[in-house]
């Protein structure tokens, strides 16, 4: 097939320029395009017998988001088993997160005779989406680059009744989409005396003056005025889910799980009710630096310049909002502010909850502490605000531990009096260079056609998420390791122990203890509180009739802790000498077990 | 079962379908138009073109039936189809309304009509059929209803919840405001496997009642012993109600705990939506159930839906949005529209409240109204189709009710009105039973119509004021048009050109919300002409110093009017331009039409 040659070859044209190997490694480069990566998967899943690979769905472009099933076929069903879901490249420009995905997958595949990955895939599930953005991820293999983080859905960004019109163009030919800064006594930019490359705003108060503004590389294309505020895409899946969804903001679609490959990611969390835990790589953090004492997550640190480019896109909404300009209004105002009738009370309605609960905190500590000393990354480059997160719904409604990381970082800021005092897009950039990557294209002169003698460079696309190539395959495998210590911590719920004793005349007690041998408690404590985890059910199997006493029937235990933590059951029935009873327990995120007593 | 001949979009197109089907549909559904024409002999009423009946419920299959004779007997004007499929693989059924001699559809205003989204609030569907058969039978006989038809496009879809609607009236219906997508309500892992059950088949589920002589919390009232009342505190009674027919289907010690469905359809909606434990019965995302979707679908290809109504049965009210506190108030230009149409609302329809939806009902979260108002930019009211008071519809009776003695005060009156208007159809007397579980007890109490849908003697007039309140709505959707025109040389080749621009109408074309959050394509003023336009601004003063506005964007020849055209105003756009010949002005609005003039430029 001509494409498919073609598509091989813009890709690797593409991934050169990606190519940031700092030593000069011949390597081939660990970012793969859609087709690679569904070979890759396709290639594991039929070499491994724990391996099941499937579509849960197409993107607007028609692509498969692929699911991989990683278990031992022996034992229970893998949906009947506690699971980990791993969920990756969201955001399209983040292609370490479906490398590190892929790898985590060949790590189970080859590891699975050591022990421990061999007692995670027999007694849990782990599913792994490794692109739940594969358009968004393909744009980034393209003959012209962006940092692309939205999917495909042709969308109208201006609303000016023209969609996907103006994107940007790469005017000095050298296949990738950076800023233009041009001279501007009337700009709001000034170089950084940190690092020259890097702009900074302005401040007036300290004596300095704007030289610059700063657009995307391209033109107005629609001739409105605006530079680029119109390209192709999209909505950005990680601004798609429903906890602290952005209402009506331009990139998290027309309204939550509006995307194709959202709903059907939703889709599969509902119908996998057994998933105890969630992972996710994104472009934010709460691994490397966990949920402080009250909840919340560290504040976002994200490159200023990509938000200089952007800011005057802040106008074009108010463009065309006029305000009373009527020669005649046909009818007396009028305003009715208060209703008759019933007049219930405002704001006495509940708040759905937006920091992790106190009793939850721990558990995010141990976990990034696992995290880090695994795969000893200590400090995250960039990381952005969730809202509308899958990870976040993953706690917040769906109930879960669940997790989110970029998957790579670079060393940490030095800190103390002898410390540089280096911050802002200069720090970032300096991380990334003393992490082996070229992040930056320096400014070049080029005559615009419209805006005149601009300079043309910036922040590579892409280079503020993914790690330099070299840095992958240690990442694969560490990130394969924190995933089978993950999977050791999900609730595993027993029954322990059980007794039966006979009063006479056919009266009998019987008692039952169930464990939990996991690390996680069977819900979290938020999981409680928002009833998205279902109590932990232990049932006697004997008709309501021939309950005495005791417990109930069917007994609900809200969150067993872990840790080998227990809870005793006794039901006082009525029953014949050698009858057998069944006692069940089910826990959603824990596994099922079931016991036979015989009254004797 | 039955398998039948079933109707589906397209006016021809027949297709097998296996529905449950009572004896009475089928009695009923084999008339056509023309036996029913044949009644009508003379007389000096118009002479109905399909007369039909107005005074019994139809479930699904007759309600596509009747739509479907509709749209033979008026082609010119329907189009009959399916926005998609329920749970259950029951059409959700959709008319279209409109008149192509005066233009295609998506260039007029629409009015989109649904009702009974809670599958018990059944009598929604038949205010919509009689929507679509008023306006057709009318098209001729009443000028406004003629002009109505001719400036507006209908969509009408009388259920959205048809496997709801079709439990309520085809089975024993309890529990019916769900719709039927599986819910574990009992987090057990299994689905829907304890619902109530008619436990001795007479077609009703009732209430069950236990005689535990001085352990008990209810008794007869002495007033009617019918009524079960509450014994005084510190006396016992010597009978418990255990709730509603039924037995532990599942065998986990609880009666009736898992039902069909389970959660609220009207709770699955984009805009505030929250999560099951904030927003009881929200499901897990919005638009997650398929009728949600399939009606979201439609509502967001069809931009020029400027307004919505929707019908739900109880209370007698005339709903708006915000359905909660924390969402704040409506913009005021937005609640100055809603007050005008709310206000004539309670005028035409006696017993009726207008209301904000939390203030006056309930807090509601991800409501169908929420996201029509917020998301799709149309002005949404929700119609609450039954008030209690209607059933003693005088200020002497009710004067009367509020005397403890009356027989028709307190829950006495609904005896009286049970026993001397319905011959006691509504009624079933206790009668013993023996339950597996709970050994004698009786069994009796209301039927499924009993108080929140119309007594069928009295539901036409519901229908017809209903209809007429989302009439008057229609009719106050957005419609430009040009009006006067003035071309004045300037000198030097250059011309003043002044539009009047006009929106008839109480509804702008664009709703203050809708412009916040960006959900309407802005209006478009556009000229198309061989001149070149120097400078465009708003005429703001006729006679004073500071004449115009002036417009600043780029592309004075596409300007873009992001909060669209006031309603019952005129603006007047003053171009100056140099060149000549004919320049055509076009005023473009999503939800309001579109409009031109041409002048011609000396």
């Amino acid at each position: 097939m001509p494409n498919r040659i073609c598509g091989h070859l813009a890709a690797a044209v593409a991934v050169m320029a990606l190519s940031f190997p700092a030593s000069g490694h011949a390597q081939a480069s660990p970012y793969l395009n859609f087709e690679d990566l569904s070979s890759e998967l396709n290639d594991l899943a039929d070499a491994s017998d724990v391996v099941e690979l499937r579509s849960l769905g197409q993107s607007h472009e028609g692509r498969d988001i692929w699911l991989l099933e990683v278990g031992d076929p022996d034992g229970a069903p893998l949906d009947e088993r506690p699971g980990v879901l791993v969920v990756a490249n969201l955001e399209g420009d983040h292609l370490v997160g479906s490398t590190l995905a892929l790898e985590m997958v060949r790590y189970l595949s080859d590891n699975v005779a050591s022990s421990d990955v061999s007692r995670a895939l027999q007694s849990q599930v782990i599913y792994i989406i490794p692109r739940l953005n594969p358009d968004g991820a393909e744009a980034m293999f393209a003959d012209v680059r962006s940092g692309h983080r939205r999917n495909l859905r042709p969308q109208d960004d201006d609303n000016d009744g023209r969609v996907d019109e103006d994107g940007p163009e790469d005017l000095n030919g050298d296949g990738l989409i950076t800023l233009m800064r041009v001279p501007d006594p009337a700009g709001d930019y000034t170089t950084d005396p940190d690092d020259p490359r890097v702009m900074k705003l302005a401040d007036a108060a300290v004596g300095e003056a704007g030289e610059y503004s700063l657009h995307w590389e391209g033109m107005d294309d629609d001739g409105d005025g605006f530079i680029n505020e119109d390209g192709p895409g999209g909505v950005d899946l990680n601004r798609n889910f429903q906890h602290a969804y952005p209402y009506w903001e331009v990139d998290a679609g027309p309204f939550m799980v509006s995307e194709p490959a959202s709903r059907a990611l939703m889709d599969f969390v509902i119908a996998n009710e057994n998933i105890g835990a969630i992972l996710t790589f994104g472009l934010s953090d709460n691994l490397v630096t966990p949920p402080d004492s009250d909840g919340e997550l560290a504040d976002p640190v994200m490159l200023a310049m990509d938000g200089f480019a952007d800011a005057p896109y802040e106008e074009i909404f108010e463009t065309g909002m006029f305000g009373n300009v009527a020669t005649f209004e046909y009818y007396e105002q009028r305003f009715r502010g208060t209703q008759p009738g019933r007049d219930n009370e405002p704001g006495s309605g509940r708040r759905p909850a937006v920091t992790i609960n106190e009793d939850d905190l721990e558990y995010y500590s141990a976990v990034s502490d696992a995290y880090k000393e695994i795969t000893g990354i200590e400090h995250v480059p960039v990381h952005r605000e969730p809202e509308g997160a899958f990870f976040q719904y993953g706690y917040f409604q769906y109930g879960v531990p669940s997790f989110t990381t970029p998957g790579w970082g670079v060393a940490e800021p030095q800190t103390g009096e002898d410390a540089p005092e280096v911050d802002g897009d200069a720090a970032i950039l300096a991380s990334l260079e003393a992490a082996g990557s070229q992040p930056f294209i320096s400014w070049s002169a080029y005559e615009h056609p419209v805006l005149g003698r601009v300079e043309i460079g910036g922040f590579r696309p892409g280079a503020n998420v993914n790690p330099p190539p070299a840095a992958v395959a240690e990442l694969g495998r560490t990130h394969g390791q924190f995933l089978v210590r993950l999977a050791d911590m999900l609730p595993d719920v027993q029954i322990a122990a059980t007794d039966v004793t006979s009063h006479g005349g056919g009266i009998y007690t019987v008692e039952a203890t169930i464990v939990n041998e996991g690390y996680f408690p069977t819900s979290t404590r938020h999981g409680v509180v928002s009833e998205s985890v279902d109590p932990t059910i232990v049932q006697i199997g004997v008709p309501p009739a021939d309950l005495v006493s005791g417990d109930d029937k069917t007994s609900r235990v809200e969150r067993l802790e872990g840790s080998g933590s227990r809870d005793s059951f006794l039901w006082v029935i009525r029953g014949e000498p050698g009858q057998e009873v069944q006692i069940r327990v089910r826990a959603q995120k824990g596994g099922s077990a079931v016991e036979t007593v015989r009254l004797p | 079962m039955n398998t039948r001949e079933h109707f589906i979009p397209g006016r021809h197109r027949m297709l097998r379908s296996t529905l449950i089907a009572t004896a009475a549909t089928l009695a009923l559904t084999s008339a056509t138009a023309s036996d029913l024409s044949a009644q009508y002999t003379g007389g000096s009423d118009p002479v109905h073109e399909l007369p039909l009946a107005w005074n019994r419920w139809l479930d699904h299959e007759e309600l596509g039936e009747r739509m479907e004779l509709m749209e033979e007997t008026w082609p010119e004007f329907l189009t009959f189809g399916s926005l998609g499929e329920s749970y259950g693989g029951r059409e959700l059924w959709v008319m279209t309304i409109n008149n192509p001699a005066t233009g295609p559809e998506d260039e007029k205003a629409a009015m989109y009509i649904e009702a009974n989204v809670h599958g018990n609030e059944i009598q929604g569907a038949e205010v919509a059929l009689y929507t679509i058969w008023y306006l057709m039978e009318n098209y001729d006989e009443i000028d406004n209803i003629r002009q109505l038809v001719d400036e507006r496009v209908f969509y009408i879809v009388p259920t959205v919840n048809p496997d709801g609607r079709d439990y309520f009236l085809d089975e024993a219906g309890s529990g019916a405001r769900t719709g039927h997508v599986p819910v574990d309500s009992d987090g057990d892992g299994l689905v829907d496997e304890d619902p109530p059950n008619d436990l001795n088949g007479n077609g009703v589920i009732e209430q069950i009642r236990k005689y535990v002589p001085g352990e008990g919390n209810v008794r007869p009232s002495a007033k009617d012993p019918r009524i079960m009342e509450p014994v005084p505190p510190g006396q016992t009674g010597d009978w418990v109600i255990l709730g509603r027919e039924g037995i532990d289907d599942d065998g986990d010690g609880r009666v009736n705990e898992d039902p069909l469905g389970g959660y609220d359809p009207n709770r699955n909606w984009g805009s505030d939506w929250q999560p099951d434990y904030i927003q009881g019965g929200s499901m897990h995302y919005p638009f997650e159930l398929p009728e949600a979707r399939a009606v979201n679908a439609f509502l967001m290809s069809h931009d020029n839906i400027a307004g919505v109504q929707s019908f739900h049965n109880s209370g007698g009210m005339i709903l708006r949005g915000p359905g909660a506190a924390w969402q704040g108030t409506y913009p005021e230009s937005d609640i100055r529209v809603y007050d005008e149409l709310g206000e004539n609302g309670e005028r035409m329809l006696p017993y009726y409240d207008y209301l904000v939806i939390w203030r006056g009902l309930y807090t509601v979260h991800g409501g169908f109204t929420d996201w029509t108002n917020d998301g799709i930019g149309a002005v949404s009211f929700s119609n609450e189709l039954w008030n209690g008071g209607q059933y003693f519809n005088s200020p002497l009776l009710q004067e009367q009710q509020e005397d403890p003695d009356s027989p028709i005060s307190g829950d006495a009156s609904e005896y009286f009105f049970d026993d001397f208007l319905e011959f006691g159809d509504q009624y079933v007397e206790w009668a013993p039973f023996d339950h597996p579980e709970y050994g004698a007890v009786e069994m009796g109490g209301w039927k499924k119509f009993r108080g929140r849908i119309p007594p069928r003697f009295m539901a036409m007039e519901l229908f017809h004021r209903n209809m007429a309140f989302t009439l008057y709505h229609a009719d106050q959707m957005p419609l430009m048009t040009m009006g006067e025109t003035s071309v004045e040389s300037l000198g030097g080749g250059v011309s003043r050109v002044r539009i009047e621009i006009t929106n008839e109408r109480l509804i702008p074309t664009i709703t203050a919300r809708a412009a916040e959050n960006k959900v309407v394509r802005p209006d478009l003023l556009t000229l198309d002409g061989d001149v070149e336009i120097i400078t465009a601004g708003w005429v703001t003063d006729l006679y004073g110093g500071d004449p115009v506005e002036r417009i600043e964007q780029e592309e004075l020849d596409r300007i873009i009017i992001r909060n669209g055209h006031p309603g019952r105003t005129t603006r007047t756009i003053e171009y100056l331009v140099r060149g000549s010949g004919p320049v055509t002005v076009t005023y473009d609005a999503e939800k309001g039409g579109s409009a031109s003039a041409t002048v011609q430029v000396p």
